[in-house]
This record gives C-alpha cells, structure tokens and sequence, in this order.
C-alpha cells in the first residue's frame, strides 16, 4: 500500500491522520497541531473538507465534527509589500499614501 | 500516453487567443501564448512536474487552477513561490522550478518517499538530544525549503486607500453577480471586488448550463455583464482579492490590488466567494495528471490546452457526459467515464468511449505523472480495473470558501456532502446581521439555485438597510 495524501502542501497522509486520531486527537484544531495538516501554502482550502470527512466517519456523523480549525487573516498568501503601508493604529489616510 | 498538446476551442469561447510569444522555461524557450496562464502554457508544452512536495517530494503539479492549490508553485522572474496558474504570460518571462535535487525532474530525495511506506512520524526524530535537534531541523529545513528568496531589490510598500462603502460584494461568479444586478435594481449602491480578471466563475468556465431556458452558461454570462454594463449602482473591481475580514462597529474589509491596497469600511457584506475544487482521495491522487473536474473544464474550454491522453473522467454527472462528448469531438482521447453510480446519468455518446457503471477510482500510480488507474467497486475491495491513463478528471464536491465569513464571527457548520460552509436562513442572513452570504460558499448546489440564492441575499440586504427588520415572515 502507498501512500493517500490527505494534505498536499504538508504531506500528511490518511495513516498520519488515522494516528493521530488513536492517540487522542479528536477534533480538526487538534489533528492540526499534531499532523501539521492545513498549515502549509494554502491554509486548508485543499484539506479541511476532506479531514472533516474523515472526522464524521470516525465520531458517527457531521455534528460532531465540531468547528473548523481558526481561520486567521490573510486568506491568500500574499505579499508583505501590501501591508508595509499600514501602519498600526495609523489615523485613516489615503490621498498622500 | 502523450502529454500536453492544444486543441480548438468552441467559436463561441469568451477568451480571446493571444499572440504566439516564447517564454524561458529552465534555459530552454517555450511557445505560449500571451495572456493566458503560465501553468497552462507550461502544460501545453508538454511541462509536467511543476515542482516537489515538502515531505517526501512527490512531483507535484496544478490540480485546481484557481489559485488555492500549492501544486503549480515556481520561481518566474526572480519571485519564489508565484501562483503559476494566477499568472498571465508575457513575452520573455524566466520561469524555473524550485525544489527537488539534482532537479525536479528527477529528485534523489523521492527516495524518502519510496522507503517510508504509508509514512514516516516525525515527532519522535531526533529528539535524543538537544544538539541532535537543531541539526536536524537545519537538515530538513534545507531539504524542504521553500524556494530561495527573491531576486533584486525588495518591492516597495503598495499605497494603502482607505475607502467607505454601504455594500460590499466579494466574489463575481454566478451568486456575486446575481446579487449585484439584484442590488443595481434596487437601486443599492454596491462595490464588488472579484479575484480573477473576468468576472463569472462557473459562467465562465464553460461546461455548466444554466438549465431552464436552454441557454448556455456563456450566453447567460454576457447578458449578465450586459445588464450590468455602465451601471452607476455597481463599482466592478475585478482583479482584487479580498484577503481578511474584521468584524466590529463597522466591518473592515481589506482588499489587494496588484499594484494597492484597499481598507474598505462597510455598512453590509455580502460574501459569494464560491469554492474551491477538491479532487476524490485515493492512492496516489496527488500525482501530477490529476485534475478537479473545473480546472480541466477552464483548461480545455478556455484555453484549449489537453495535458495528457487518453483522458480517464470519473464522476456521476451530466455535466461529465457531456465534457466526454465535447472531449471526442475535439478529437481528443478518451478511455473511459467511471461513474461510482450503478446506473449511469445518461447513455454514452455513441459509443466512442466505455462507459463503466458502479466502480470508483483506488489507485493512481505513475513515476512522474498519472499513468495508470485502477477501479474498484468499493474503495475497501480489490481493483478489478486498470485503464492507461494519460489525464484523469476528477469530479468530486467543491469545498465552501468559508473563512471570511469566519473571520467575521458567522456562524460555519459541517456537511459530509461539500464541507465546512456558512450557515445562512433563506434570506442570505448569516448569525452576523451585517454579513449575507450567497451561492457556493454556502454548500452545494447548482448554477441555477446560486443565481436564485445571490438574488434572494441582495433582496435580504436591500431591505435590511431600507429600515425594516429585514425579515418577511
């Protein structure tokens, strides 16, 4: 058997998942931190919905997946030039920008 | 089994076709054409490892070609890490791979990938001691590193406009839209910001129909854009992604340009951000080859751009039946349509390709590319199928874009059928008064219903800031 790439950017398989889940992670923030699942480039977008799958399997339906792990701004990577302007708890100020 | 070729494209396709230009791929020069995407061109020249995954640097390649998958990640004109399906060609533009030695092509470090079975658990190694550890992690940082950093000076800081708004759209696809129209009608202001350059989504890409009325997706797209044409209700800002939501008094939206950032304050959001393609999960779906059924939908209708034959599609819609039909009319190869359904939606176009009922795919294996697939009538049993496969689509349900919403506190439920998604009442209300959402983002559903959904929102919204309570019991 090879291997079933649950998380493409990060390389976490289903048996990385399935592993997890024996040793007590049992909920998507957790899987997470253990497994490295939806840390990598594209935050989840390719991910989450497939380890939510596996999470109803396991716990015996789609409410006990709980919630999704916390989405944090930015949601596309994005260079830092586009945010070097902004100041923090600089006053609104455009025109001169 | 061949690799990437072009094909013709429909005569009604909304995408004009470029001048032939050459790019430079790794020290060679490859013909493109200008303007359409970098990962297509590369494909269409026959490129089809596009760089090396983290871990265990298994080639990889673009599966969505909607800019959320890592799969078609490069080094173009001394920038790591660019989106090459996100990226328009131009004459010139010095593209190379990034990680893999001696190459990508080739990567003596797949190895890793060979030998460590069904994976390798990391959170035990070379923890002996506190030494061992820190070389480690210099080790592995440079195995999987991501890219070297750019080259030249840095980019200065983009201006940052700070701008008010009653309404805010994100997301110009079918619900996006919809709701636009609905808003202009109404006579509602609204600015919608739409991360691709042309707006419509699922209009666009050009397999859905959008039902009822006979009219094609096109068709309906145009009429669409007509409608909305000169309107001074709509500020259209294609072109722009909305990067961050940040709920409180007045909502914050804060947009990126190519060239500017916008922080947007808004009275009303209204999110039809859509999905992102997701491909079924078996052994070895993560080889280059593999495509989520829309990303091949915008690289052949689109782009007329083939990156592999014979073609394998699996999935149970019409939709599938009829790319198959336009597949074998382009002159395209095709091997097969599995469908997992017993019965399948429709009878094959005249039998120019098989059409197997009841099987799902198991496995995917090739070295460098898909190619070969085995099925199976159940993921648990045994294959008892094999087809060569050169490019297989894969139809499998979208996964809501659901984070924006997220961030701005709505509430986001779990459905086996598509994934997370915001929770919304027939209106388009989510749990955050402020926020409707419409369309895709909200689960799954057909062209038809997330024109409907995007009109309902707008009508939802528009009485909302009109002073009524917004809701008609």
């Amino acid at each position: 058997m090879g291997k079933v790439i649950v998380c493409r950017c990060e390389d976490v398989t289903l048996e990385d998942l399935r592993q997890a889940f024996a040793a007590g992670h049992r909920d998507l923030e957790s899987l997470k931190r253990f497994t490295g699942l939806s840390t990598g480039f594209c935050q989840g977008k390719c991910c989450a919905a497939h380890a939510g799958r596996f999470l109803a399997e396991l716990r015996g339906g789609d409410d006990m997946v709980c919630d999704p792990t916390r989405t944090r701004p930015l949601l596309h990577p994005t260079p830092a030039a586009c945010f070097a302007a902004i100041a923090s708890g600089e006053a609104p100020d455009q025109e001169d920008a | 089994m061949s690799t990437g070729r072009r094909v013709t494209r429909k005569p009604d396709c909304p995408v004009e076709t470029g001048s032939q230009v050459a790019i430079e791929f790794e020290g060679r020069q490859l013909p493109a054409r200008a303007g359409e995407p970098l990962a297509a061109a590369l494909l269409a020249a026959g490129v089809q490892v596009f760089g090396r995954s983290l871990k265990y640097h298994r080639p990889r390649g673009p599966y969505c070609l909607q800019g959320h998958c890592s799969g078609c990640l490069m080094r173009v004109d001394g920038i790591p890490n660019v989106r090459t399906c996100q990226t328009a060609v131009r004459a010139g533009m010095v593209v190379e791979r990034q990680r893999g030695w001696p190459s990508a092509s080739f990567d003596a470090f797949r190895a890793l990938d060979w030998l460590s079975g069904q994976g390798i658990d990391h959170h035990s190694m070379f923890t002996s001691s506190a030494a061992t550890n820190r070389l480690a992690a210099r080790f592995v940082r440079r195995l999987s590193g991501f890219g070297e950093l750019p080259a030249g000076e840095p980019r200065p800081p983009a201006p940052v406009e700070r701008w008010q708004r009653q309404v805010v759209v994100v997301g110009g696809g079918a619900a996006g839209l919809q709701a636009a129209r609905e808003l202009h009608r109404r006579g509602v202001r609204s600015t919608l910001f739409e991360r691709q350059e042309v707006a419509g989504g699922r209009l666009l890409d050009g397999s859905d129909s959008a039902g009822g009325d006979g009219q094609g997706s096109w068709a309906r797209l145009a009429e669409l854009h007509r409608q909305l044409e000169g309107s001074e209700n709509l500020e259209l800002l294609p072109g722009t992604t909305v990067v961050a939501v940040y709920p409180g008094d007045r909502l914050q939206v804060v947009a990126v340009q190519e060239r500017r950032t916008l922080v947007v304050e808004a009275e009303r959001l209204l999110l039809a951000c859509g999905d992102y393609e997701q491909v079924r999960l078996f052994e070895g779906s993560d080889l280059p080859g593999v495509f989520a059924v829309r990303a091949f939908d915008r690289l052949f209708y689109l782009h007329g751009v083939i990156p592999g034959e014979p073609v394998v599609l699996c999935g149970d819609s019409p939709r599938l039946l009829r790319l198959a039909g336009d597949l074998v009319a382009a002159g395209v190869e095709v091997a097969a349509l599995v469908s997992g359904a017993t019965r399948p939606p429709l009878p094959a176009g005249e039998g120019a390709f098989p059409l197997v009922p009841g099987r799902l795919p198991v496995r995917a294996s090739g070295g460098r590319w898909i190619e070969r697939l085995e099925i199976a009538p159940a993921p648990s049993e045994p294959a008892d199928g094999l087809f060569d496969c050169g490019c297989l689509v894969s139809e499998y349900p979208p996964a809501p874009a659901y984070e924006l919403a997220h961030h701005a506190g709505c509430r986001v439920d779990f459905d086996s059928a598509c994934g997370f998604r915001v929770v919304v009442d027939d209106g388009g209300r989510t749990s955050n008064a402020a926020v409707f959402a419409a369309g895709h983002c909200t689960g799954a559903m057909s062209l038809e219903q997330a024109l409907e959904a995007g009109r309902r929102a707008a009508t939802g919204m528009a009485e909302s800031l009109s002073g009524g309570s917004g809701r008609e019991d």
